[in-house]
């Protein structure tokens, strides 16, 4: 498949691009862009700026997000920073800190 | 879920460390290192070194491979840059420029952390002649002997400890040089 897979123990510094689906686990540090479905798994640790088409997030995540779709604060999540999607859900359990920013 | 994919569509601009084994169809420009197995596809594009334990490479690296276990070059792979490790592998359809270096663990280990040069171990076969060079020196007497200045006396000497058997007869040239030197040196302090 062509899912690009981060696992724990990882770390990435700098920048990270994809045209396919993205899994981070571990850890990342810098820019993520990613043209499909990011998720960011528990356990994982984000600093980055975040630009997906849809956004999963069970992780925590430091940094704005942007996705053209959807994002999903899932439940153990963490995210602080701004958001900007169509559409976003914030399930009980999770934190979020920041701004939103929907198409009204 | 312990090896990171890096797929095809896929570019990291940055460096890639950590624990785990790490497979790279994509793109990566930077340092990858590793605690666990490196296999870089045949669509891997790697700039940037690269270390780990046991490297397979099907794809393109510019930069060094240092594994602490074994490197191994598949048919595809096209490596620029220099390959270290204690078990080396190099298969038809291989390209490799750099140099290789197939040390033993113990040697190689604390040296593949930073670019190292310290333990090296430069092919045997290929130049056993260093022990030649020392020798070369002498022909130069040049025939003219005249002009035996002082300061002559003290340029010659550099050249000397090499070979030892020619005290007296200054060089012209050479003189000339040195005394050049000499006094450039004195200007400038």
């Amino acid at each position: 498949m062509a899912t690009t897979i981060l696992a724990a123990g990882i770390t990435i510094e700098g920048e990270l691009t994809s045209d396919d689906e993205l899994e981070i686990a571990g850890t990342v540090r810098g820019k993520i862009t990613c043209k499909d479905a990011l998720t960011v798994a528990s356990g994982a640790v984000v600093e980055a700026e975040i630009s997906a088409h849809k956004v999963a997030l069970a992780g925590s995540v430091t940094g704005n997000v942007v996705a053209e779709d959807r994002v999903d604060l899932q439940a153990g999540g963490r995210l602080v920073g701004d958001v900007r999607a169509a559409r976003l859900t914030i399930a009980d359990g999770a934190s979020f800190k920041g701004n939103v920013d929907m198409d009204v | 879920m312990n090896t990171t994919v890096i797929a095809a569509g896929t570019w990291v601009r940055g460096s890639i460390q950590g624990d785990g084994d790490l497979t790279v169809a994509g793109r990566v420009d930077g340092e990858i290192e590793v605690a666990g197995d490196v296999t870089l596809e045949g669509t891997a594009l790697v700039k940037g070194n690269v270390s780990g334990a046991r490297l397979v490479v099907r794809g393109a690296v510019a930069g060094d491979l240092s594994g602490s276990t074994a490197v191994v070059l598949e048919d595809g792979a096209r490596v620029v840059g220099d390959v270290r490790a204690p078990s080396l592998g190099v298969g038809d359809g291989a390209l490799v420029r750099g140099r290789v270096e197939t040390s033993d663990a113990v040697g190689s280990r604390p040296a593949s952390k930073a670019t190292s040069r310290a333990p090296e171990r430069p092919a045997p076969a290929a130049r056993p002649a260093p022990a030649a060079r020392p020798a070369p020196p002498p022909p130069r007497p040049a025939p003219r002997v005249e002009a035996p200045k002082p300061v002559a006396a003290k340029a010659a000497p550099p050249p000397a400890p090499a070979s030892p058997p020619k005290p007296p007869p200054p060089v012209v040239p050479a003189m000339k040089r040195g005394a050049k030197v000499g006094l450039k040196k004195k200007a400038a302090g």
